[in-house]
């Protein structure tokens, strides 16, 4: 197959075009840790570049929160599994001439070589464009990969394979031989520590770097079991040793060029995911970094790479002036990496790809951003690029986040500066993280061994404490194994924050800080007294070429000048580089920043749209973002990209420097919107001419403020549940026993339902007060009362003040209890009857109404025993708003930015629209990265992305909704069903009956004892359980488990629709018809 | 308070900090190269040139001798926006003033619009505006320092031995030492012989080859070594690095101009004419050739299609505009060594053992 692969690839060199060619593009399907938004953006960039070569462009994605989606991206878009079998029909329908696996990730890859080995893509003649699939094996498969780098002379860390050979299991070893095996495997690569890793997974979950023999037994146990090959790699550790990656690209005329390379700050042992990154390498000399890049293109060229590909290398200085190397791995594909290389020298990579995989030469595309110059080039940047990942260190307090081979992170921010401490801070402001440690009650000996020794979220800011308290460079480096150049710069930040405390400024600002804060440092000097003593910022482009050619491309990050140049700076030394027209109406997008969860790719998603609407309307649209990963970083997705932390200071400079009319902050998701309030006071005070757009900041605040919000909703005679706000335990309690239990309780002002919780009685009101929220005047929680068993809504919904749109109702398959972000739902709903849904109605507009709401609006709703409850309302973009147009083709996102632009939804003259067919969001969870982790959905959210499945019943929609998440619902085999949690009915009561009868039709019960055993035996195809023990496990063996009632029914229709057809359909064929929801 | 200042041709001051001081001139131009600081700053070619590096932080990793490529800075000051101490104090002793903390982004774009420009540094505890201006005021173009090879080159016949197996007539106008040892490791002992050698000076050593080097400046302040390239044509193969083709050129029947700011960095693509192959190169030049006059161009720039590469099957002769021998930059070119010593092992225009 594979050999054929290559000559068929061969033979259309001579094709360069697109033209008369339908290429298959396959998404990465939805976010999840070690796979986030890069693959919106570079399938995004990918199918803009495979268009514009005249190909008829075919995409599948499983994710409607992405870009690439969206109608106009391909010309057939298919929002379907991410399966063999939803392909292949898609294959059937469409008759590509052939796919680009490089471009969808881990997933796009692992699906193509399985249609490629069932013999799919041979029958339907459809080419695998770019990098062959033999060179994916030669890269997934470790041992063959050794050989191949060996072959050519290239040093790779010793290691060997620990493999069950046909038919044999783990199980079948006595202990001692088992034991012998690791030991053999130790002494080949040179003795512990070692790292032990599985092949064919992603983001390298399951690997490790081991000091303990006995731990190491354990690992290899379960890695033979969970790989896909039944393989454990056991690798000699180079722990400590500088990692370094390469961005190489190659055409088919064999010419190689590095995009860029990238230093890990953190030592080699720390997943390049979980490092601090920084570009360009700064340690290396050049002869180090000569022969790497020798490597590197020695590399690309043994395995006959076409396009982009990520080359990873270990480094360390042993005495030679070019230092000694490892290659450590090859990426054959576009990755994280690349969208952080792309971003960080404004050299598309995907778009680069997509073009060499139709078989055009690098000298023969041209580099957009220059456009005098030609994809043949090396970048040379001129400012330091800092990549800092972004930890869900809150959402899980049972997790370990010890930072290690395999990533925890859900996303990462980027940011550019002039110097390297100007770049470290903008990347950590961007990062919107803040330590939960109160560094005063951090002792030295705590601080060394929890947090400077043991890497986490935490450690840079350690590292400034350490300063702080007059630790040596010396001392933080053996703590910490950073390089010393690092912390020097690290230390600098700390020095000049005590200049600042001590009031000379400048020093402050040329390490990065806000003037804002600047004065907070400084504590009782204003704003306006720093920002005359401080240099000012101006823009600088991101060109390619260090200021070589003039660029074309509205590419730009802030940074400060020289301490000679004192005050702020004004016109056109503020402006900088900046290429902009003030007289024209122009208007400033807030984006998201990174990933996280509760705010997701579904921000970057509103944001894109709202810049695309600005532009439909002839309106200038600049975006302010921070995230290397998303499609509205792209340097041709606005009129100027600004690639900056997102701070009230820092968008107003933007809307200064481009003379902005406006600033909406709407779609970023609580970063944008939690700008708008500072944004608007900073504006007042420069005096800059210019409004925060659409719904009132006012607005926003008064719907987060339970008490106003509450006394609005009494005045329109809209039901609530009842609650209050406690400032002290005894209000809480006071507050739960009128109301009665159970009660909801959660801290207000929070995102994603953080520390929200359901309590039963005193006790254990009392212990969430003490264990989870320390409840004071200014931090109070919120008590309400819960509505079990209603059914619970979102509406996404447009405003103009006059007239409202419904975008959609969705019904959640979850209750009250699991958080609207985790839970299921559907479009249309299915359990309410018309008059409840004409109330739905009637309550959205009322609140749009009395919010005065221009822009989007999105309610949540409760419904129980025919009353609709409002449980919140948000006057802005909602997670649910891409989902809602990919389910009902309205893009309710862009009309929202053209009705806060001025336009009317009568002069849009749009209409709502209701699907024939049912769409299922599925959530996707992180437990398996998360060790430790309670794999129970609950009102605290916990998924990372989410996916959508169409079908003409909810079962089949559900069912494909599984599919996609990796959750399916077998079709026979055993069955745990557990239903001792109160979660689920009795299995005396009817209900309980019914449930176990219904599973007992198509599974077997398992008559295990120990439910944990059969499950780790992988004796259970489905487990339905509370237990958080047996779901733990669950997690650990990839069984499918449901969680809750609601769940385990849908569950249950879905395999009773298993038979129905998979209903593959292309998003615009799909049956939608004109009307009004609620209506008549 | 500042304590270095740069003027320049525009009759802008700059103002900066002093990282190593003194007062000097010379032509203001850029590299983009991030990497290989020590190598550039003791590349002869730079001589009578203000290195700025567009590249922010300079001296990251230290300051090693084992990476020079010749026995001093050549550069007569250097400019970034931030030096590490390791840099400022090697500079410091070498007695080459360097100043940093000013915008190194808006000098390398000024470059590119008005080009390589004259401009004057005064940088210590005593330097003042004035001081800086003088020094402009002093400045020369590049063209008019025709002595500039006797201030690079070696002053006498020196022999670097590499086996035995060929042996080259290295003309000295500003070479840096990884020519010599590119040729070394392939087996050629290199005879490095003085900017104004003469033809007997050549056949003293009766070379295999007539390898002309890089060097500082405008190659026709270099007429000695373009008569030797007319003298030795069809006697011996002849080879030539940046100045080296520019005066294989001129003796071709060629010219040469100068740029507008030239090619300074790691990067610069090359597409070899025949193959369609594009490698990554480094080039330190002001000066290119606009007429190949009768030798043929093998190798053009991909960005402004200048010529990289010229030859001569008939007379054995090739040369390329950009530096094979890398050091800083990548090696994707270091082939060109073997190219040029199969030339004699073809035996074309070969004398006779």
């Amino acid at each position: 197959m594979s050999d054929e692969t290559t000559q068929t690839i061969a033979a259309d060199t001579d094709v360069k075009s697109g033209e008369d060619r339908t290429i298959l593009l396959i998404g990465s399907g939805p976010i999840q840790i070690g796979q986030a938004a890069e693959f919106d953006y570079s399938g995004a960039q990918a199918c803009r570049a495979l268009k514009e070569e005249g190909a008829r462009v075919v995409l599948v994605n499983s994710n409607p929160a992405t870009i690439m989606t969206d109608p106009d991206m391909a010309d057939r878009v298919y929002i379907e599994p991410i399966t063999p079998e939803a392909i292949a029909e898609i294959i059937e329908t469409e008759q590509p001439d052939g796919v680009i696996a490089g471009l969808g990730g881990q997933t796009g890859l692992n699906v193509t070589a399985e249609l490629a080995e069932q013999g799919i893509l041979e029958e339907h003649d459809v080419d695998i464009l770019g990098t062959p699939l033999d060179t994916i094996y030669a890269t997934e498969d470790r041992d063959l990969f050794r050989k191949r780098m060996e072959k050519i002379g290239e040093p790779v860390p010793k290691s060997t394979t620990i493999s069950l050979d046909e038919g044999e299991s783990v199980t079948d070893f006595d202990e001692e031989a088992f034991r012998g095996r690791v030991q053999d495997a130790v002494d080949a690569v040179g003795g512990l520590p070692v790292i032990a890793r599985t092949t064919y997974t992603l983001g390298g979950s399951g690997s490790g770097v081991v000091d303990e023999f006995d731990e190491l037994v354990e690992r290899v146990r379960k890695g033979l079991r969970l790989s896909r090959n039944s393989e454990v790699l056991v690798t000699e550790s180079i722990a400590g040793w500088v990692e370094l990656e390469y961005e190489v690209m190659r055409d088919a005329a064999n010419s190689c060029i590095i995009i860029c390379n990238m230093e890990n700050i953190d030592p080699m042992g720390i997943h390049t995911g979980e490092s601090t990154v920084v570009t360009p390498s700064q340690v290396i000399p050049d002869d180090g970094h000569q022969e790497m890049r020798d490597a590197a293109l020695g590399v690309i060229r043994e395995l006959g790479i076409q396009g982009g590909c990520n080359i990873q290398f270990a480094w360390r200085d042993d005495g030679t002036p070019g230092g000694e190397y490892r290659v450590v791995e090859v990426n054959p594909r576009v990755s994280r990496s690349s969208a952080l290389a792309s971003k960080a020298t404004g050299y598309p990579i995907a778009r680069v790809t997509a073009k060499v995989a139709l078989g055009k030469n690098l000298h023969e595309i041209e580099n957009e951003i220059t456009g005098e110059t030609t994809a043949a080039f090396e970048p040379a940047i001129d400012y330091i690029v800092t990549k800092v990942p972004r930890w869900p260190i809150d959402k899980f307090d049972d997790v370990d986040f010890k930072l290690g081979t395999a990533m925890k992170s859900t996303g990462e921010a980027m940011a550019i500066g002039r110097n390297f401490e100007e770049s470290l801070l903008k990347a950590l402001r961007s990062s919107e993280y803040d330590p939960a440690v109160n560094w005063g009650d951090v002792d030295n000996d705590t601080l060394e061994t929890e947090y400077l020794e043991r890497p986490s979220p935490d450690r840079p800011y350690a590292i400034f404490e350490a300063f702080d308290r007059g630790y040596t460079v010396e001392a933080v480096e053996a703590l910490t194994g950073i390089m010393p150049w690092y912390l020097e710069r690290f230390k600098r930040v700390s020095d000049s924050a005590q200049a600042a405390a001590e009031g000379n400024f400048a020093q402050a600002a040329t390490a990065g800080h806000t003037n804002a804060e600047i004065a907070a440092i400084a504590g009782g000097v204003d704003v306006d007294t720093i920002e005359q003593d401080v240099p000012g910022r101006t823009y600088k482009q991101v060109d390619t070429c260090a200021g070589e050619f003039a660029a074309q491309t509205p590419y730009y990050y802030s940074a400060r000048q020289s301490e000679f140049n004192r005050g702020p700076l004004k016109g056109k030394a503020a402006a900088g580089e900046l290429v902009v027209d003030k007289e024209i109406d122009s208007v400033v997008v807030v984006g998201g920043g990174p990933i996280r969860i509760g705010q997701g790719v579904e921000f970057d998603y509103c944001s894109v749209h709202a810049i695309q609407a600005l532009r439909e309307l002839g309106v200038e649209a600049h975006v302010v973002n921070n995230n290397p990963e998303t499609v509205s970083t792209d340097y041709d997705t606005s009129d100027g990209l600004f690639f900056d932390p997102i701070t009230a200071e820092e968008v107003a400079d933007v809307a200064e420097a481009t003379g902005a009319d406006g600033i909406m902050v709407q779609f970023g998701g609580q970063t944008s919107v939690n700008i708008g309030e500072p944004l608007e006071d900073e504006i007042q005070r420069r005096g800059l001419d210019c409004e925060i757009m659409g719904t009132t900041v006012e607005a926003m605040d008064l719907a987060e403020d339970r008490d106003r919000f509450n006394a609005l909703m009494d005045d329109l005679g809209i039901a609530q549940p009842k609650g209050g706000t406690a400032t002290s335990e005894a209000e809480a309690l006071e507050l739960a026993h009128e109301l009665g239990y159970p009660v909801l309780v959660r801290p207000s002002y929070v995102l994603g339902g953080r520390a929200m919780r359901v309590v039963h009685d005193d006790a254990e009101l009392e212990h969430y007060i003490e264990e989870a929220v320390r409840v004071s005047p200014d931090k109070p929680i919120l008590v309400d009362q819960f509505l079990a068993d209603a059914i619970e809504l979102d509406v996404d919904a447009v405003s103009d003040g006059e007239d409202v749109l419904i975008g959609g109702v969705m019904e959640h398959v979850e209750s009250a209890g699991v958080h609207s972000g985790d839970s299921a739902c559907m479009i249309p709903p299915r359990s309410l009857d018309k008059a409840t849904l004409a109330r739905v109605r009637e309550v959205t507009e009322d609140i749009a109404g009395a919010l005065d709401t221009i822009g989007l609006l999105n309610v949540q709703l409760a419904v129980k025993d025919g009353e609709v409850y409002v449980l919140e309302a948000n006057p802005r973009s909602s997670r649910t708003v891409p989902f809602v147009s990919k389910a009902t083709g309205v893009p309710i996102a862009k009309l929202a930015a053209k009705v806060m632009a001025g336009k009317s939804l009568a002069e849009l003259d749009v209409d709502e629209q209701i699907p024939e067919d049912v769409s299922v969001k599925e959530v996707v969870l992180p437990f398996d990265r998360l060790p430790g982790s309670d794999p129970r959905l609950g009102p605290e959210m916990k998924s990372t992305g989410e996916v959508m499945g169409t079908a003409q019943s909810f079962g089949k929609a559900y069912d494909k909704a599984q599919d996609s998440v990796g959750k399916p619902v077998p079709r026979e085999g055993v069955v745990a069903l557990d239903l001792s949690a109160d979660e689920f009915p009795d299995p005396d009561t009817p209900e309980g009956e019914e449930l176990a009868d219904g599973f007992g039709e198509f599974y077997e019960f398992s008559e295990a004892v120990d439910l944990i055993d059969a499950a780790r035996s992988g004796d259970l195809d489905l487990i339905i359980s509370r237990d958080r023990d047996l779901l733990e496990v669950a997690v650990e063996e990839e069984i499918t488990y449901f969680s809750t009632k609601a769940s385990a029914r849908a569950a249950l229709e879905a395999r009773r629709a298993k038979d129905e057809p998979i209903d593959v359909l292309a998003v615009s064929d799909r049956p939608r018809n004109v009307g009004t929801w609620g209506g008549n | 308070m500042s304590d270095a200042y740069l003027a320049l041709a525009d009759g802008s001051v700059v103002q900066a900090r002093c990282r190593a001081p003194g007062r000097t001139r010379g032509e203001l131009v850029f590299t983009t190269a991030y990497t290989g600081y020590e190598e550039s700053l003791t590349d002869p070619s730079y001589e009578e040139q203000v290195l700025t590096f567009s590249y922010p932080l300079i001296g990251n990793y230290g300051v090693r001798s084992e990476r020079f490529e010749s026995d001093r800075v050549h550069p007569r000051a250097a400019v970034a926006k931030e030096f590490t101490d390791d840099v400022a104090e090697w500079l410091t002793e070498a007695g080459v003033p360097a100043i940093d903390h000013l915008d190194t982004r808006e000098l390398v774009t000024a470059i590119r619009e008005d080009g390589a420009m004259k401009c004057g540094i005064a940088a210590g505890p005593d330097a003042t505006p004035e001081a800086a201006k003088a020094e402009l005021a002093e400045c020369k173009g590049m063209s008019e320092h025709v002595d500039i090879g006797k201030r690079v080159t070696t002053v006498e016949h020196t022999v670097h031995p590499g086996g035995g197996e060929y042996d080259v007539a290295l003309i000295d106008c500003g070479a840096k030492g990884s020519i010599i040892s590119s040729l070394n490791e392939r087996g050629a002992d290199v005879h490095v012989l003085p900017y104004d050698a003469s033809a007997e000076d050549v056949r003293a050593v009766d070379p295999d080859v007539l390898f002309i080097s890089n060097g500082p400046g405008d190659p026709a302040n270099f007429p000695q070594a373009q008569s030797l390239v007319e003298t030795f044509t069809g006697e011996l193969p002849i080879a030539g690095i940046c100045l080296g083709q520019q005066i294989v050129a001129r003796a071709f029947d060629g010219d040469t101009e100068k740029m507008a700011f030239g090619h300074r960095g790691v990067n610069q693509p090359v597409m070899d004419v025949e193959s369609g192959q594009v490698v990554m190169t480094t080039q330190n030049h002001g000066y290119t050739v606009s007429d190949p006059g009768d030798l043929d161009v093998t190798q053009i720039n991909v960005n402004d299609e200048t010529a990289e590469g010229l030859a001569s099957e008939e007379h054995g002769i090739i040369t390329r505009q950009y530096h094979p021998e890398a050091n800083p930059g990548p090696h994707d070119s270091l082939g060109f060594f073997d190219d040029v010593l199969g030339l004699v092992d073809k035996g074309t225009a070969v004398t006779a053992d």
